[in-house]
């Protein structure tokens, strides 16, 4: 039953922040419909969406994320009533400063997914799987990451002929 | 030849402010006054809070005012407001920064004697404080002022202050900045970045990050690399930004105190310019407890959402 596994050279890491009353009940739909979706995906749970902080966002493309997804409830089914309105506004502000920064905004993906929609977290996930793999690793704050550990750059010149000799 | 500044109505300014400061003290209005005096250096001006209307004679305004005085209000200071009511000297971006403090419940309007400033822009922090003001050695965000008559206040100097046309120095940036490509812009912010020493410089002046503790300085869970390194100081900087995003008056303090001349506040104007454009929000002269990102409409833009 399963289908064909494709071999690829780059596997990208996608990071998904959902909340757990509609998206990640829809995930778990998908789930329990044996819908098959790309197991790059990492889920992480939230009470809401309106509790997802752009600095988690930050967090794992630090981390060594290539892709992040923020999926909620639609508009008006947010359990909290409002969490998601608050999010919608927060997060348009937060791409804006991603942009500005420099920040490709093809690798942050936002979404409503209810719980009845199985399939649409299927199509969500593959598709940024699908863009995140054409794109390539995110490189950008992963050296920073690097820089913060390493004084300097390591593939210089000067580190390559030091240790050919020894 | 650059172009000079008309600040002559400043004296003028001084001296009703030393008049109105001697009335209100003498009369009890207020217990203290924050406003500028003369410092050591030539030209230079410098904080102050007087308590005896003997002391009015004290208080100056040049363009050597640069502080915005609001942050005596918040943080450390915050028992202040709290012994009476309390005399504040304020231009109008300053005053901007009052207004969004109410409208935050960090301040109440009734402990407050605002003393408005007419103001036709003050000196840039790169420059020596007994220099004329002109087109170049004025404060970037004074070329782009739409504060300089505050409003609202209790008492304003009945003077008018010349205003000419000038460049808009963060506009033209921001503009030159959105032309370039995203890889180019980060290698531009990645670079600014990388100079930050983590001083806080920027947090401790601006009134509007009076959070007991920062995220920042958390460490369980560490949201925030604390050390000044570039990983650290690109998500301070993101952070920063995000969190005063619908909050900044534009005062622009976190920039002029910045000692590594990073353009921190570009940031905080291109929020600013953006929450115009989402939700047709800008910081101004009138208290509003629902900033752009502490309130919503169903019809928000949703385009960028799957
Ligand atoms: S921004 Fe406006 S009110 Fe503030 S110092 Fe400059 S000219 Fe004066
Ligand atoms: S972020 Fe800077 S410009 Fe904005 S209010 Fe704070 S100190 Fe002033
Ligand atoms: S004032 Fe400048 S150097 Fe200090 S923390 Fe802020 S940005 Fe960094």
């Amino acid at each position: 039953m399963h289908s064909e596994k494709q071999k690829h050279d780059f596997e990208p890491k996608i990071i998904a922040f959902v909340c757990t009353w509609c998206t990640y009940a829809g995930a778990d739909l998908a789930g329990t419909s044996r819908m098959q979706y790309p197991a790059n995906v990492r889920v992480l749970k939230f009470p809401c969406t309106g509790r997802i902080d752009p600095v988690f966002i930050l967090k794992a493309f630090q981390q060594g994320a290539d892709g992040v997804l923020v999926s909620g409830c639609h508009p008006g089914d947010c359990h909290y009533i409002a969490g998601n309105f608050h999010a919608r506004r927060r997060f348009a502000a937060f791409r804006k400063l991603l942009e500005f920064v420099g920040v490709d905004l093809e690798r942050l993906q936002f979404s409503w997914v209810s719980a009845a929609e199985g399939g649409k977290w299927v199509e969500v996930v593959s598709d940024l799987t699908e863009k995140v793999r054409n794109m390539g690793p995110m490189t950008e704050f992963k050296e920073l990451a690097l820089e913060e550990q390493w004084s300097g750059a390591i593939n210089t010149a000067e580190l390559k002929e030091a240790y050919n000799e020894i | 030849m650059t172009q000079a500044i008309d600040t002559t109505i400043y004296a003028a300014v001084s001296e009703a402010i030393q008049g109105e400061a001697q009335r209100i003290l003498s009369a009890g209005e207020v217990t203290a006054i924050v406003g500028y005096a003369t410092a050591r250096r030539k030209g230079s001006a410098q904080p102050i809070v007087i308590t005896n209307a003997d002391d009015a004679q004290k208080l100056i305004f040049t363009p050597a005012c640069v502080n915005n005085l609001a942050v005596y209000l918040t943080k450390a200071k915050k028992e202040i407001p709290k012994q009476g009511k309390i005399g504040i000297v304020v231009k109008g971006c300053d005053l901007k920064a009052l207004a969004g403090l109410m409208g935050e419940s960090q301040l109440k309007r009734e402990q407050l004697y605002l003393i408005g400033v007419p103001c036709a822009g003050v000196l840039a922090s790169t420059i020596q404080p007994d220099t004329q003001l002109t087109a170049d050695t004025i404060a970037p965000k004074c070329t782009e002022c739409d504060a300089h008559l505050p409003q609202g206040c209790d008492f304003v100097p009945a003077q008018t202050p010349v205003t000419p046309e000038l460049e808009k120095k963060y506009a033209a940036e921001i503009a030159r900045l959105e032309a370039l490509t995203p890889k180019e812009r980060w290698a531009y912010w990645k670079e600014q970045f990388s100079k930050c020493i983590k001083c806080y410089a920027c947090r401790q002046v601006c009134p509007f990050c009076f959070c007991e503790q920062c995220l920042c300085d958390r460490n369980k869970p560490q949201m925030v690399d604390t050390t000044p390194r570039p990983a650290g100081n690109t998500a301070w900087h993101i952070v920063r930004a995000m969190h005063l995003a619908g909050r900044c008056a534009g005062c622009a303090e976190c920039e002029r105190v910045c000692p590594m001349d990073i353009p921190l506040n570009l940031l905080n104007r291109k929020m600013a310019k953006e929450l115009k454009e989402l939700y047709d929000y800008e910081a101004g002269f009138q208290v509003n407890e629902n900033g752009p990102l502490n309130s919503y409409t169903e019809k928000d833009d949703q385009s960028f959402i799957k």
